[in-house]
């Protein structure tokens, strides 16, 4: 196409402006290779993404910075922008775009998002450049049948899988869940979720199976995440008879306020939630004493405490680090993280298709998250989901439950 | 014991009550500020969540987190006071430095200012957050929602636990805004400053030649509008129990269409607006779908407006030529 | 005869920046992608002005016309659905789509004055918005619909036997290599074409009478001008651009995206570039659009670029990490810019295009 930019030129021009940010750049570039994040960090999901930045970059400071010799550079970009306070679909594209088009760019990590990853993951692909989410649930993004008829191979213009996610999809959890709020003695249950790609597809799998497995529903309502308080919903719920309440959705739409005023509104029976609410955050919000004893989080893994080897080292010296419990969403950023770093030493090249290759390779990877590995859609094959009741202001591991 | 549709029916409009007197309050101070000098004021919601903000900062401050009884009543006593004379005072300030040299230009770029502090103020949120404070969480999720300490116990005051409840922080929202409307009512239409701020909203240049310090009544109104944000945000804190720096968008949203709903500049119309939008959210959280609420509301007030063109209570506007 | 010449400097700039770009900025300095979403966002902002700048009606809820007029170019062209359209056809029909919405809501509501006819366009925000999501038997709620058909253009296509034939070229696979060029010299025709719209309805009847509206709406109507037809017109003209920049925006990003994509934040920006820019003058827009985005999407992406790629924020405190900066510099930046450019940056020529101060409606 009409413009092409002769390097030597270009070199000379860029180190004629007095500008020290422009030969950062270019300097050493053949030994530096760069890992970028794209997370929402301005905004509501702020609490959560900082997290999984901490994650990120504990991983990357866990190898001194270099891998095979190349010094890894890391950005943490913004997918959010202050105007939406939310993730911006411009601005991701914008860094899928700007990540394609850098030479220095070897992995991408993200999005938060299951919208914003549909915005970047073709953008990605047709520049073979390997994409991890820590955080994606939505399964239409790579299980066929899961989604849209045209989904997942929309998202795969160059045919290849180059979209790889460490945690697993609403299709399991949603059901894992249902099981679980069985064995509880549920036998009738209001569902909620919060009108967003996750927590109602969550919500929805969770209805169907509970359906399958012999209880009632109750009634399935979409909330107003920004809503003061949910005391006409729960005086609904209260009036429903239900006897188990499940929120497919996140601590930042508003799960807190649900169970305070479900206690307050005198319903007691069971709250479960996914692990879009499995984070300290969750509980501070609520409040221990509105969640104490009746409240049950599913996690697609086992938690910080639970793990063993890798798992309980990460929680050590996240621990020593930040000075707080790792949270689920900080164990994904950092096995996201860890798992292309691993994939790059493997490859030991700075070259784009073979450390797609390798991560696409990975097997039996042992993470914080246990021993899993990525299947042919680029899913992983952790199929380790965890109970979790709070107790005593803590989440307290209960069970492993599915396959 | 069942929970009759009778009782459900009457327990929605306690619900929708007590949601609309809180956003009456806010829309109170919207509406003062709007009748004065014709600004949308888009930061007073963003002003309530900062009012919300302090009050908690004091209660982890005082170590008053777990106060109950007597204590407690003297801590809410404390909170509504301060977080009134901080919003008002704040609210003051930041017409001095934002609003007051744009008196003269367009309505439209006050609108603008009031979105650029809007904005100010939901970071000053965020960063409040993170203080290292226990009330805080010790500040390391700085975006997370906050819990409110639970100084005024959901206890039901009326009849048996499966009827119809009427609680205490009902009952505390109540016992707040009725006296404020009233007291806001007797300052506008029976004092001295309250006939200055009716004739510079009517008339600022006429107002001015009658003497009138009209950059003092301005103030003043600014004050007044803002305390009734902060009174409101240690109501909402203690009725809901959680406050987050995102909660000024919703609040604000709320009050402003109270407002207009009620007519603009009315203060009985403010009042109307937000008891009848309270009332509408939880009807239609329990006999249509709560998805569908935030969709009604405005429904609603589209309708009503082309019914009653200048809102319920508002005044037919004249023109002038 | 200055404002000319600023226009033409800034058609220039923009025909030139791609050129300057590729030869002077290291690859991850690229703006082209902003730059595009500077263009949209002008046309947004061009239709904002008809009724708010020239007509003087605030509008809250512009981002609802956009989003129409994303998810008609969705639903006329995705292959979820029947119709199937191309890119040319459906981004077309988002004009009338738009225009029609218009009329819907303007048709009971226009008769209401001031704020009460602001919040009337709020509330239809929020509106579509919650039908957007809720509907979602046919919009797919929150998930967007997607993907949809990239800009296609008149050029030279190469086969497969290296034969090079004339035709439409779908410009789908152009965001890396090739040319990123093509779509965004054609998004920038988008606006040329919507800045020549403007500017002559600005000079012709229908503009004078739109701002005569503006300036005293009793008198303009005892001049025979019918208020509220008039409105109608700027209302109509307004909503069928905003949805025009709604399809070229999911065009763009191949997907609507989710139904919170065209929230009240949306409208709240177009009203920003709209006033930063100056009420009721075209050139401000573009400069609005330019200043806003420039800001939203350029200059605090690349100050926390910056900042970061110097170790700041990575201690992972709250105040030190640059991305927590952006609300403050933001609305700080629109309180400094009305400060001292009260009538916006390039304020419409002349002609009482302000009221005199301190007069009431």
């Amino acid at each position: 196409m009409p413009f092409t930019r002769p390097a030597t030129l270009a070199a000379r021009l860029s180190r004629l402006i007095p500008v020290a940010l422009l030969a950062a750049s270019a300097a050493h570039a053949a030994d530096q290779i760069k890992i970028v994040s794209s997370l929402p960090r301005t905004g509501s999901s702020n609490a959560q993404t900082t997290t999984m930045v901490n994650g990120i970059r504990m991983a990357i400071d866990e190898v001194g910075g270099k891998i095979d010799g190349f010094e890894i550079l890391y950005e943490d970009m913004d997918d959010a922008s202050p105007q939406r306070g939310n993730w911006d679909p411009a601005v991701e594209g914008q860094n899928a775009n700007k990540a394609a088009k850098d030479p220095l760019v070897v992995g991408y990590i993200g999005t938060f998002n299951s919208g914003a990853a549909k915005i970047a993951m073709p953008i990605l692909n047709r520049a073979g450049c390997v994409m991890v989410s820590p955080a994606n649930t939505y399964p239409g993004l790579t299980k066929p049948g899961f989604g849209e008829k045209n989904e997942p191979k929309v998202y795969r213009p160059s045919g290849k899988v180059s979209y790889f996610r460490v945690v697993p999809t609403d299709d399991l959890q949603g059901s894992v869940a249902a099981e679980w709020a069985k064995e509880l003695g549920a036998t009738k249950v209001f569902v909620l979720h919060d009108r967003e790609l996750y927590g109602k597809g969550i919500a929805d799998v969770f209805e169907k199976r509970a359906k399958e497995i012999g209880m009632q529903v109750a009634a399935v309502e979409g909330i107003d995440p920004k809503a003061a308080n949910y005391r006409s919903l729960v005086t609904k719920i209260k009036a429903s008879g239900a006897n188990f309440v499940y929120f497919g959705g996140t601590t930042q739409n508003n799960a807190g306020q649900i169970a305070k005023d479900l206690r307050s509104g005198g319903v007691d029976a069971p709250f479960m939630v996914p692990d879009g609410c499995f984070e300290e955050a969750f509980i501070e919000a609520a409040g221990a004493a509105n969640l104490n004893g009746k409240t049950y989080v599913t996690f697609g893994g086992l938690p910080a405490d639970q793990l063993t080897g890798k798992g309980a080292e990460f929680r050590e010296r996240y621990k020593a680090k930040y000075g707080t419990e790792p949270e689920a969403y900080a164990v994904y950023g950092y096995e996201a993280a860890r798992v292309l770093l691993d994939a790059i030493d493997r490859a030991e090249t700075k070259d784009r298709a073979a450390i797609l290759a390798a991560v696409a390779a990975t097997r039996d990877f042992s993470g914080a998250l246990g021993t899993w590995s990525f299947d042919d859609n680029g899913d992983t094959t952790n199929r380790v989901m965890s109970g979790q009741a709070v107790i005593d202001g803590k989440f307290t591991f209960q069970k492993v439950l599915g396959r | 014991m069942e929970f009759t549709p009778a009782e459900v029916f009457a327990q929605q409009v306690v619900n929708g009550l007590s949601n609309g007197m809180i956003i009456a309050l806010i829309a109170l101070g919207y509406t003062m500020v709007y009748g004065i000098i014709e600004l949308i004021n888009w930061a007073h919601g963003d002003l309530f969540m900062l009012g919300a903000f302090l009050a908690l900062t004091i209660l982890g401050a005082l170590g008053l987190q777990e106060a109950s009884g007597p204590m407690a009543a003297v801590a809410v006593v404390l909170l509504l006071v301060t977080s009134a004379v901080f919003c008002g005072s704040f609210n003051v300030l930041a017409d001095r430095i934002a609003y007051r040299p744009l008196r003269n230009a367009p309505k439209v770029s006050l609108l603008v200012t009031a979105i650029g502090v809007s904005f100010i103020f939901v970071n000053l949120g965020l960063f409040w957050g993170g203080v290292p404070m226990e009330v805080f969480s010790g500040g390391i999720a700085a975006a997370a929602p906050k819990d409110f300490p639970a100084l005024v116990p959901s206890r039901n005051l009326v009849g048996t636990d499966d009827g119809v409840h009427f609680t205490l922080r009902d009952l505390l929202v109540v016992a707040v805004t009725i006296p404020l409307m009233v007291s806001l009512w007797w300052l506008v239409t029976r004092t001295r400053l309250g006939k200055a701020m009716r004739a510079t909203a009517q008339n600022p240049t006429a107002a001015r030649l009658m003497g009138i310090d009209t950059d003092r009544v301005i103030a003043s109104t600014f004050f007044l509008g803002g305390s009734l944000a902060g009174f409101a945000s240690v109501v909402y804190a203690l009725y809901n129990n959680t406050i987050s720096f995102q909660m000024g968008y919703r609040a604000g949203m709320d009050a402003f269409t109270a407002a207009v709903l009620g007519g603009i500049g009315s203060l009985p119309g403010a009042v109307l607006g937000g008891l009848l939008i309270g009332l509408t959210r939880s009807m239609s959280d329990q006999y249509i779908e709560t998805r569908w609420t935030n969709a009604l509301v405005f429904a609603i007030l589209i309708i009503i407006l082309v019914f009653r063109p200048s809102g319920l209570l508002g005044m037919k506007q004249r023109e002038k030529v | 005869m200055r404002r000319g010449g600023l226009l033409l400097t800034l058609l220039a700039v923009a025909l030139a920046w791609p050129a300057f770009e590729a030869w002077l900025l290291p690859g991850g300095w690229s703006v082209l992608d902003a730059v595009k979403s500077i263009f949209i966002f002008a046309i947004l902002g061009l239709a904002l002005n008809a009724v708010t700048g020239f007509t003087g009606i605030l509008n809250l809820g512009i981002a609802a016309f956009m989003a129409i007029g994303a998810y008609a170019f969705a639903i006329l062209t995705a292959d979820l659905y029947p119709f199937q359209l191309g890119f040319w056809p459906a981004i077309l029909l988002t004009l009338p789509i738009g225009a029609l919405a218009g009329f819907l809501l303007g048709a009971p509501t226009l008769g209401l004055r001031g704020d009460y006819l602001a919040i009337v366009t709020l509330g239809f925000g929020e509106i579509v918005q919650d039908v957007l999501k809720n509907v979602d038997s046919i919009t797919l709620g929150t998930q967007g619909i997607n993907p949809l058909p990239a800009p296609t253009v008149p050029w030279w296509k190469t086969a497969e036997d290296g034969s090079r034939s004339f035709g439409l070229v779908d410009l789908a696979g152009e965001t890396q290599g090739a040319g990123p060029y093509v779509s965004y010299y054609l998004f920038l025709g988008f606006l040329v074409a919507a800045w020549l719209v403007f500017r002559n309805l600005e000079l012709s009847r229908v503009g004078r009478a739109w701002m005569s509206i503006r300036e005293d709406e009793l008198a303009s109507r005892s001049m025979g001008i019918p208020p509220v037809r008039t409105k109608m017109l700027a209302f109509a003209t307004a909503a069928a651009f905003a949805a025009l920049s709604g399809g070229l925006w999911a065009s763009w990003l191949s997907s609507t995206g989710e139904p919170a994509n065209y929230d009240f934040q949306v409208s709240i920006l177009a009203l920003c570039i709209v006033i930063v820019g100056g009420m009721g003058s075209i050139a401000g827009v573009l400069v609005g659009a330019l200043v806003m985005i420039g800001v939203n999407s350029i200059l605090l992406v690349k100050l926390a670029e910056w900042l970061q790629a110097r170790g700041v924020g990575a201690s992972g405190s709250v105040f030190l990490s640059p991305n927590n900066w952006k609300y403050l510099l933001f609305g700080l930046a629109l309180v400094l810019m009305m400060r001292y450019k009260p009538d916006g940056l390039v304020p419409a020529a002349g002609r009482g295009a302000r009221k005199p101060a301190g007069a009431k409606r």
